[in-house]
């Protein structure tokens, strides 16, 4: 086992004022281009598509991009699965807010 | 080192057909996967039913895997409490646990491939990620992104933090073996990140082939459950408990925030569950452009228990004072 200690490191946060391009984001999930635009295709991604420009994501298609490689992955869920289950995921989160909001814990 | 039970933490007996183990897996999966599952426990019990799926579904691995079960039984028959592997199948690398400083778990920082010391000693580390490869002079390819999730507390959020980050990455050494790395990383957590955001650490991911650059590490941010604020996106929730009588004449009380406490304003009147917004008092703006979030008091109301002669006073002094019937909504 090698130590390395290395320095202090600052990152910058990938909000939604980040944009990706096609590229960027399946290096950054570890897929090909080709399972991204069956995302893009099913909804589960929405990039701004102005024709004659390159597909670009927000910073918030990072999140559900790993989700949905860890949906294929982890559970062999198809396209349309992974689709329906991050529409319902984002269901979830949405009740769970307003439980929040209300004063539950 | 500890033996570990597969056919337990699937929920299946040992003559388990192949069919009943992908099964059970099956649906242990959906239940315990970390992004679907709410149990507390979900990502260990997740790595530990995939590694059990992984031996047991696996014919060849699962008949070594019964073996060392056998001499088990006979280990633990003679008295021994530890188990150790069968001799041969270990194969010498020193293996010391993960480090798991910081609040960092490790996630799949090579593909996945995340075993138990116990997994490891029967059937080795896994192989290697790209990174790992020996390199060829004419290929250049860029390094492996990296994932790793963080934890930290809201406060964090408000202030900034830093955090000392544990990587563990295989490398081939100059004879061809693989050995671990590893890396400390001191990480600033700038204030105004939110759960489910990823902080992006240029260059940390894996190394490049080549000429090529290293790939970048994403850290996957996760907010520590906290006793007293709720989180909604960038707001956050507070309980206010007041008394009766602050709620009903109004007073001006202390209330709680992430970044320390504030004078409140209690309107005359004001009902249990009312919420009174703090603008901008929730999580910070995370770039110059952002807007921070609000924090939200909710008002709640404590009785005082009636003990004392006084007190007991007080409240029928209340009842004659008030014609009030707190179930008109609830008749017929």
């Amino acid at each position: 086992m090698t130590r390395i200690v290395s320095t202090m490191v600052h990152g910058s946060i990938v909000d939604d004022d980040t944009e990706m391009t096609l590229v960027e984001l399946c290096h950054a999930c570890s897929v090909h281009e080709e399972d991204v635009r069956v995302w893009v295709s099913e909804g589960v991604l929405h990039p701004s598509d102005e024709p004659g420009h390159p597909m670009r994501f927000r910073g918030a298609a990072l999140r559900r991009a790993r989700v949905a490689v860890r949906l294929t992955r982890d559970l062999e869920v198809n396209t349309a699965g992974v689709a329906l289950a991050l529409d319902l995921l984002d269901e979830i989160a949405e009740l769970r807010s307003r439980l929040a909001r209300a004063g539950a814990r | 080192m500890q033996f570990k039970d597969y056919y337990a933490a699937l929920g299946v007996t040992r003559d388990a057909s192949q069919d009943e183990i992908k099964r059970a897996y099956r649906k242990l999966a959906r239940k315990y996967h970390p992004d679907v599952s709410k149990e507390a426990d979900a990502e260990a019990r997740f790595k530990e039913i995939g590694e059990a799926n992984e031996v047991l579904k696996d014919p060849e691995k699962r008949a070594a895997y019964d073996q060392a079960g056998r001499q088990w039984e006979r280990q633990r028959a003679s008295g021994s409490q530890d188990f150790q592997p069968p001799p041969g199948w270990d194969a010498g690398f020193e293996f010391s646990g993960r480090g798991d400083e910081g609040g960092f778990t490790a996630e799949d920082l090579f593909g996945g491939a995340d075993h138990s010391d116990f997994f490891e000693a029967l059937f080795g580390r896994a192989r290697g990620s790209r990174s790992a490869r020996a390199a060829r002079p004419d290929v250049h390819v860029r390094g492996q992104d990296h994932h790793a999730k963080v934890m930290i507390a809201l406060e964090d959020a408000y202030r900034g933090a830093q955090r000392s980050i544990v990587l563990r990455l295989p490398t081939l050494d100059e004879h061809g073996r693989v050995a671990m790395h590893e890396r400390t990383l001191d990480v600033n957590i700038p204030k105004g990140i939110r759960a489910g955001q990823h902080l992006r650490l240029s260059g940390q991911g894996g190394p490049g082939i080549g000429d090529a650059p290293a790939g970048d590490l994403f850290l996957e941010i996760e907010f520590e459950p906290h006793r007293r604020y709720r989180i909604d996106g960038r707001d956050v929730y507070v309980d206010l408990p007041l008394a009766p009588w602050e709620a009903a004449l109004g007073a001006s009380v202390e209330a709680p925030t992430p970044d320390g406490p504030v004078q409140l304003t209690i309107p005359p009147g004001s009902q249990a569950g009312r919420k009174l917004r703090l603008k901008g008092r929730g999580i910070p703006a995370g770039t110059a452009s952002g807007a921070p979030g609000d924090l939200y008091a909710v008002l709640t109301i404590v009785l005082p228990t009636a003990v004392t002669p006084k007190a007991k006073a007080a409240y029928q002094a209340l009842a004659d004072a008030f014609d009030f019937d707190p179930r008109k909504n609830v008749q017929e």
